[in-house]
C-alpha cells in the first residue's frame, strides 16, 4: 500500500443500475487542499458519503491515515471532522448547545467551543437560537461544528454553497489557513472551478462517476492550450493563404485563430501576409482558461 | 460511551415540547378521571365502596392504556424530529460513535420519558385518591404493577414505533400507524392472548399480568435487535 493520507482504490457505489461513483481512486497528501470538482451529479457528495462511513460502498476500499475504514471507523472518524451538503443543526438550540451537543460526544474541552466559534466568527450570536440565523451563519456553524474535535481531515462538501461574495471570499481565506496553521489536510468539493483554483493544490475532476484527472493545480494549468489570434483585414483569404503552409487557421468573424506556433514561425506567417497584401489589425496570444480546460474535460459547452 | 450520547441527547431536548408532553399525558388521564369522580361522587363512592383504592387504579389504567399508545407514538416521533429536521444523522453518525450507541440512547431516552410518564401517572393516582378521601389503606402492590407493568408490556409497540421514527425521514409513516394501534388498542381486551396489543392490559387466560410483561419484553428484545442490525447497515442520505 502507499503511503498517502487519503486513499481510495477503485471505490464504487451503485443504486440499482445507476452507477453514481465508478471506480475512483482518490490520493490525497498530508496538507493537502484537495479540490473535488465536478457538475451536478457528479458524484462529489455520495463520494464524500463512503469517506465517512454514511453509506457504504458497493466495491472497492478506503484507507486514512494508513488504517482501512470502516474496520477502523472508530479511531478514523476522530481525526476528521465534516460538513456534508447543507449544514446540520438543532434550530431550538443556540450555537454554543449546538456545539455542545457534539462536545458531549467527542469529549473535548469546553474551552473548544469559544475557540472555534471565535474561528469563524460567530462569537457574538453564540447565544442565539439557531434558528434564527441566516444561512451563511448555519454555514459558518457547521464549519465550526467541523473543526471542533480539532481534526487532521476537514472534509468539507460545497461550504461556500449560499453564501454572499463577502462569505465566500471569508471561507476561501479560513480554508487556506487550516494547513499551515493547524496541519490541516482539506478535501473540498465543488462545482466552480474557479473557487477550486483559488485554494487548492491538488484537483480531481470527477463526472458522472468518474475520475476525468487527478493532479496538482499546475499540471492542470500547464494542460491550457495556448492560441493565437490574428485580426486582418481579409481573413477568408488570409486563412487560405495560410493553410498552403500546412497550418490550420480557424475563422471567426474577422478573426483567425491558430494553434500555438513557435516565435520564428508567428515572424514568417505575418510576413507572408503582408507580402501578399493583408493589413494586420493585431496579433493576440490567447491562453485557453481553466474553465475552458474543465468544460472541454467535462464535455460541457460554454453557452 | 452510552451515557455520553444520553448526555447529548439529553441536552437536545432543551426548549421542545417533549417535556411538556411526558408531563401532559398523565395530568390529562388523571384530570378525565377527577371530572368523572367528581361529577358522579356519590354514586360511585357507593358502588365502589368495596374496594376505593382498588376501583380508582383500575379506571385510571382504563384511560391510561391508550394515552400510553399514543403517548409513546408522539415521544418515538418527537425525538427522532430532532434528528430529522436539518438532517443532523449525517452529523451524528459521522462522528466517532458507533451507530448501535447512537439507536440505543434514543431507545433508551424514549424509555426514561415513559418512566417518568408512568412515575407522574402513579403519583397522581395517590394524589386523586387523597383529595377524594379514601384514607391510607392504600394497595401498594397494585398500583405499582398497574402503573409500570402496562409499560414493561408494552415493548413490542415502543421498540417498533422507534424503529419506525427514526429509519422514516418522514414521520407521516409512523404516525399513521401510532394513531391506528391506538385506536384498534381499545378492543383489545376482547383480542386473543397472543396480540402484541393485548399485553399492555395485562389480561391473559392465566390471569397471570406477569406473563403478559415477560412476553411483552421478550418480543420487545427480539424487534429491537432487529432494528439496530438495520440501522447499522443503513445509508444515511
Ligand atoms: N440515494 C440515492 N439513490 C439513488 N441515486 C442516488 C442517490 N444518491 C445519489 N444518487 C445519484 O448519484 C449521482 C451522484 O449524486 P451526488 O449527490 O453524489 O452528486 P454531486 O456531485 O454531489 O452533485 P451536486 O453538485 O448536485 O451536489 C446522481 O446521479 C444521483 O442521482
Ligand atoms: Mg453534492
Amino acid at each position: 500500500m502507499s503511503d498517502a493520507f487519503v486513499q481510495t482504490t477503485q471505490l464504487t457505489k451503485r443504486y440499482g443500475s445507476r452507477t453514481a461513483v465508478n471506480q475512483i481512486n482518490l490520493e490525497l497528501n498530508k496538507q493537502d487542499i484537495y479540490g473535488f470538482l465536478g457538475p451536478n451529479g457528479a458524484g462529489k457528495t455520495t463520494t464524500i458519503r463512503m469517506l465517512l462511513g454514511l453509506i457504504r460502498p458497493t466495491s472497492g476500499s478506503i484507507r486514512m491515515f494508513g488504517k482501512s475504514f470502516p474496520k477502523s471507523r472508530m479511531d478514523v472518524l476522530k481525526k476528521v471532522g465534516s460538513l456534508v451538503e447543507s449544514p446540520s443543526y438543532y434550530g431550538h438550540l443556540n450555537a454554543c448547545e449546538n456545539l455542545e451537543t457534539i462536545r458531549r460526544i467527542i469529549d473535548v474541552p469546553a474551552a473548544r467551543i469559544d475557540e472555534v466559534l471565535s474561528i469563524v466568527g460567530l462569537t457574538k450570536d453564540a447565544k442565539r437560537v439557531v434558528k434564527g440565523y441566516s444561512l451563511g451563519m448555519r454555514q459558518r456553524l457547521g464549519i465550526a461544528a467541523a473543526l471542533l474535535g480539532s481534526p487532521e481531515l476537514l472534509i468539507l462538501d460545497e461550504p461556500t454553497n449560499g453564501l454572499d461574495p463577502a462569505g465566500i471570499l471569508e471561507m476561501r481565506e479560513l480554508i487556506k489557513s487550516l494547513p499551515d496553521q493547524y496541519g490541516i489536510t482539506v478535501l473540498v468539493s465543488s462545482h466552480l472551478l474557479s473557487e477550486i483554483e483559488q485554494m487548492a493544490n491538488r484537483v480531481g475532476i470527477i463526472q458522472h462517476g468518474s475520475i476525468l484527472f487527478q493532479d496538482s493545480l499546475e499540471m492542470l494549468q500547464r494542460q491550457a492550450k495556448h492560441h493565437i489570434r490574428l485580426a486582418v483585414s481579409d481573413p477568408r483569404q488570409a486563412a487560405h493563404t495560410i493553410s498552403t503552409w500546412g497550418i490550420h487557421a480557424a475563422q471567426h468573424e474577422d478573426l483567425l485563430t491558430i494553434s500555438y506556433v513557435p516565435n520564428e514561425q508567428v515572424a514568417l506567417i505575418v510576413q507572408q501576409l503582408v507580402q501578399n497584401g493583408h493589413s494586420i489589425y493585431r496579433i493576440v496570444d490567447q491562453r485557453q482558461s481553466l474553465e475552458e480546460i474543465f468544460l472541454s474535460l467535462t464535455g460541457k459547452e460554454r453557452s | 460511551m452510552l451515557l455520553k450520547a444520553l448526555s447529548a441527547d439529553w441536552l437536545k431536548l432543551r426548549r421542545t415540547w417533549i417535556g411538556w408532553l411526558v408531563l401532559l399525558g398523565p395530568i390529562g388521564v388523571i384530570g378525565l378521571q377527577s371530572v368523572n369522580y367528581g361529577l358522579r361522587y356519590h354514586y360511585l363512592m357507593k358502588k365502589y365502596e368495596a374496594d376505593l383504592w382498588g376501583n380508582l387504579i383500575l379506571n385510571v389504567q382504563y384511560l391510561a392504556a391508550p394515552a400510553m399508545l399514543l403517548g409513546i407514538t408522539l415521544l418515538a416521533s418527537l425525538i427522532s424530529g430532532i434528528e430529522h429536521r436539518e438532517q443532523s444523522w449525517k452529523q451524528v453518525l459521522a462522528l466517532p460513535i458507533s451507530r448501535l450507541t447512537v439507536f440505543t440512547s434514543k431507545f433508551t431516552m424514549i424509555q426514561f420519558l415513559l418512566f417518568v410518564a408512568c412515575t407522574l401517572l402513579s403519583g397522581g393516582t395517590l394524589l386523586l385518591g387523597g383529595v377524594l378521601g379514601f384514607g391510607m389503606d392504600i394497595p401498594w402492590g397494585m398500583l405499582l404493577l398497574k402503573c409500570y407493568f402496562p409499560w414493561l408490556a408494552a415493548m413490542p409497540i415502543i421498540a417498533l414505533q422507534s424503529w419506525l421514527s427514526i429509519t422514516n425521514r418522514n414521520q407521516a409513516v409512523p404516525i399513521t400507524i401510532g394513531i391506528l394501534v391506538s385506536i384498534v388498542s381499545m378492543y383489545a381486551a376482547q383480542m386473543p392472548d397472543w396480540m402484541p396489543l393485548k399485553w399492555p392490559l395485562l389480561v391473559n387466560e392465566s390471569h397471570i399480568p406477569i406473563y403478559s410483561v415477560i412476553t411483552g419484553l421478550s418480543t420487545g428484545l427480539v424487534i429491537y435487535s432487529l432494528s439496530l442490525v438495520h440501522f447499522a447497515r443503513k445509508d444515511v442520505d
